[in-house]
């Protein structure tokens, strides 16, 4: 969990979207302002409640908010 | 209840516990002060537990569970080494030469003094709060609490 880890968001892009701040977000989904930055910067990865509660707040999928990046092994 | 208000009430026990410590040292009244510990901490919890103000998410949770967590493992190591070392002095028993068995002093049967036992304490303790402290500060700082913002 950290930087370099293969989950990847677009938080910053929907709250520029939704013209939202963090402190906007943090308040809406019951989290510190901190939780949201260091989500942003891949320093900390959210529990799967929290991603859910996030995409639900832009309306959109969690897939379209989060992604996994790195290739999954593929059975042959 | 607010938190600049249950702050006061940390310094308010905090003062009132420092001032019950240094009566119970002047009268040799560890018990009286063992009980304030508690009451105080108690007193702290229930304050606590009114705040209305105090986010916690799950990400504060995380570093608090880590720290206490590797706080645990490091301590439990040291807190066993110290805890067979005085086991061994309770085990140990000093060989007295026959001649002399009646002429040695009874005070050098007792290995380790009240006064050292608590010196040792101490040091426990000082290294559990360092511990906890310096996870919580590494825990903190790789779950992004001083990240600069971009905003």
């Amino acid at each position: 969990m950290g930087i370099g880890s293969p989950m990847k968001n677009k938080i910053k892009v929907f709250r520029a979207m939704h013209d939202l701040t963090q402190e906007d977000l943090a308040k809406a989904i019951g989290v510190t302002r901190q939780t949201i930055l260091a989500i942003e910067k891949g320093k900390y990865v959210p529990s799967l409640d929290l991603a859910f509660r996030i995409s639900r707040h832009f309306k959109v999928n969690i897939e379209e908010v989060f992604s996994y990046e790195d290739e999954m092994p593929t059975r042959e | 209840m607010k938190k600049n208000i249950f702050y006061l009430i940390i310094g308010f026990v905090a003062l009132l516990l420092l001032a019950i410590f240094w009566y119970s040292v002047e009268n040799y009244t560890p018990l009286f002060f063992m009980a304030a510990f508690v009451i105080g901490v108690v007193a702290i919890y229930l304050a606590y537990r009114r705040v209305s103000d105090f986010v916690e998410d799950e990400r504060s949770a995380k570093i608090s569970e880590k720290a206490a967590l590797r706080t645990l493992q490091v301590f439990w190591v040291c807190f066993c080494a110290v805890s067979i070392g005085a086991v061994m002095n309770l085990l140990y028993v000093p060989k007295i030469p026959r001649d002399h068995l009646f002429e040695q002093p009874v005070q050098s049967l007792v290995i380790m003094s009240p006064r050292i036992i608590g010196y040792v304490q101490l040091g426990l303790l000082c290294l559990v709060i360092f511990l906890y402290v310096g996870f919580r500060l590494y825990y903190a700082r790789k779950y992004g609490d001083w990240e600069s913002d971009e905003e």
